[in-house]
């Protein structure tokens, strides 16, 4: 273990880990560059990094690359980080891969919450869906705690309840659509296969406001959450305030994956996957946050391009991108768990 | 002299109580052994003098104050424990283990100090871990396994101990392995320690105090040659047995009195 300190801040980590997470913000932001540049209208690589942080380049450019790619790209490299964080608090807290917010039904709750408030309030605005989506999501996170609390969480029966839910909120929520007109079906439909596509600057603030006040309130209880990696007796006996973390840290789970159902509609895989791959480049031990929220980023910004590049007639949407890829990822962690392995 | 004891202490879970009423006195600088069978409350004992339970009556004082006044960080500080089945995250080195010894000590925004580096190096050290630091410890034998926690608990660095079941799962060898070492830093470091044995031998050879508990209660403490006589084995254990004294080191040995199938 070689650690490494970073400057005045004081923060420490191990070298390996380092340079790994230079290595993902490099190549996300090679990424970014191309998703900026890269489309059918032709714009230099210059112009397009111009007209994204608004300096006027001329006609096509402000608009397509200002208004259309910029938002697209950057909601999608906000909501990656957001889910790849919200996935690798839930497995660190469980100390289960399985458990991410899509795979536990959280999002699904926050879908079944944005599609009843779009039912009932109407399209109205962003922060609407969004109020909608915390609330589903937070009364789905109750109800699987309720279900699945045994003098404390057990791990294995809160990701089967958060299955059970899943089912329960995706139920509820095409109940929902079968009671909305015709067109608001079909808009929210559309909003629940998950997809960066027609994103707009709004929908950017959203997201990075949600990520900018939940991932310091994380990045704080970090060691905590390390800590209680090792059993709760160990971590109070060294000091850490386990309810209360646990409870501070899964709050900010349930919202960092309820924020990004509102801005997006469910996207799947990404917070199941992004905490494994970040894992095993690292070769740390126990989850880690930081390169866990880079590879989600990375990973859905990725998907959307290569959604994006797909020679089909209609554009495919990054949720349904996702699911093909994460679904056999999920299938051998399944297959390994049922072969006495790790869960 | 205690830094640590209980008085009166009703500790439970939930409402429960298990352990009803108990004094406790931890000597300073001696190595104090809890016995008793399986379910009459050590583990809970154990977890309220770290302050992991509340006591719904009586106290647990450490330095005289109580234990739930004081803030869990300077808890953490002065007194440390090692849970009977903690849980080794995936992949962790032996030296990544023991660094998270250093929890209490650190702060969010504070480096990795050179106490730190210092703890870690001689708590590898004393453990004799330092050729194997950085070996994986799911891929350990148990008695090194054990070590590596062990050490951890060390780089916590905190004058008090306690140690709940060490010893258990290893073979005879790596119980002593352990037992000499909880000794050294004992004798060495003049670390109070608090363990719990299952082995009455060792307790005796070991342990300048034992306590003896049954059904939530203590049912004798004292020095081992106080404690086991053969009406407290009986009370305590239900085990007709005699006590005899150990021809290396002269503490009470106890065997039960009956041979092979003898005792139905
Ligand atoms: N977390 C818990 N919740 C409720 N009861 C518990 C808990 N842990 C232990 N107990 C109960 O407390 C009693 C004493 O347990 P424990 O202190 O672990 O015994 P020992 O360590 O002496 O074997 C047992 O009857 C056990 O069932
Ligand atoms: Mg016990």
């Amino acid at each position: 273990m070689r650690i490494l300190r970073i400057g005045p801040l004081g923060i420490t980590t191990h070298r390996r880990t380092f340079a790994v997470g230079l290595a993902m913000a490099a190549a996300l932001a090679a990424l970014l560059v191309f998703a900026l540049a890269q489309g059918q209208a032709n714009i230099t690589v210059l112009d397009s990094l111009k007209a994204a942080v608004g300096i006027p380049v001329g006609a096509p450019a402000d608009f397509i690359v200002g208004q259309v790619r910029a938002p697209r790209a950057l909601t999608a490299v906000v909501i990656g980080a957001m889910l790849g964080l919200s996935g690798a608090i839930l497995q660190s807290l469980t100390r289960n891969p399985l458990a991410s917010p899509d795979f536990i039904g959280i999002s699904a709750g926050a879908g079944t919450g944005a599609v009843l408030t779009l039912w009932l309030v109407g399209a109205s605005s962003l922060w609407v869906t969004a109020a909608g989506a915390v609330v589903g999501a937070l009364v789905t996170a109750g109800l699987i705690l309720a279900l699945s609390w045994r003098r404390g969480i057990v791990p294995l029966r809160l990701i089967l309840a958060g299955i059970g839910m899943g089912f329960v909120a995706q139920a509820a929520t095409q109940y929902v659509l079968t009671r909305m007109e015709m067109h608001e079906a079909g808009n929210a439909l559309g909003w629940l296969v998950g997809s960066v596509t027609g994103r707009t600057w709004t929908h950017v603030t959203v997201a990075a406001l949600a990520l900018g006040v939940l991932a310091p309130v994380v990045l704080w209880h970090a060691r905590a959450l390390r800590t209680m990696e090792m059993g709760d007796d160990a971590a109070r006996a060294l000091g850490i305030h386990v309810g209360r973390s646990r409870t501070v840290l899964a709050l900010c789970s349930v919202l960092l994956a309820a924020a990004a159902v509102a801005v997006t509609g469910p996207i799947g895989f990404i917070a199941l996957v992004a905490p494994a791959i970040a894992l095993r480049l690292t070769r740390n031990a126990g989850v880690t946050l930081i390169p866990s929220a880079l590879m989600g980023a990375l990973l859905l910004l990725a998907a959307d391009q290569v959604a994006q590049l797909m020679p089909t007639t209609v554009q495919l949407p990054v949720g349904i991108f996702t699911a093909a890829v994460g679904a056999p990822y999920l299938l051998w962690l399944v297959w390994r768990a049922s072969r006495g392995g790790p869960a | 002299m205690t830094r640590l004891q209980t008085q009166g202490a009703v500790i439970g879970y939930g409402g429960t109580p298990i352990v009803h009423g108990v004094d406790v006195e931890v000597p300073d600088g001696r190595i104090t052994a809890v016995v008793g069978p399986n379910g009459c409350g050590k583990s809970t004992l154990l977890r309220a003098l770290v302050r992991l339970l509340p006591v719904s009556e009586g106290a647990v004082l450490l330095d005289g104050e109580d234990i739930h006044k004081v803030p869990t960080r300077e808890v953490a500080r002065r007194v440390g424990l090692l849970p009977q089945s903690p849980i080794a995250p995936a992949g962790i080195t032996v030296k990544e283990l023991v660094a998270r010894g250093r929890t209490p000590h650190q702060k969010v925004l504070r480096p990795w100090s050179a106490a730190d580096e210092m703890a870690v190096t001689s708590a590898l050290h004393s453990t004799q871990l330092t050729s194997i630091q950085d070996a994986v410890v799911d891929e350990l034998s148990g008695g090194q396994r054990q070590r590596a926690w062990i050490a951890m608990t060390l780089a916590q660095d905190t004058p008090l101990m306690i140690l709940d079941e060490p010893t258990t799962y290893l073979d005879i060898a790596h119980q002593y392995d352990v037992m000499d070492l909880l000794h050294h830093l004992n004798t060495r470091q003049e670390r109070t320690i608090v363990m719990v044995v299952h082995d009455l031998h060792q307790a005796a050879r070991y342990a300048h105090h034992v306590i003896a508990m049954r059904d939530g209660v203590v049912a004798a403490a004292g020095s081992p040659s106080e404690v086991f006589t053969e009406e407290l084995i009986r009370e305590v254990f239900a085990l007709e047995a005699r006590v005899l004294t150990d021809p290396v080191t002269g503490t009470p040995m106890v065997v039960p009195a009956h041979g092979p199938g003898g005792a139905r």
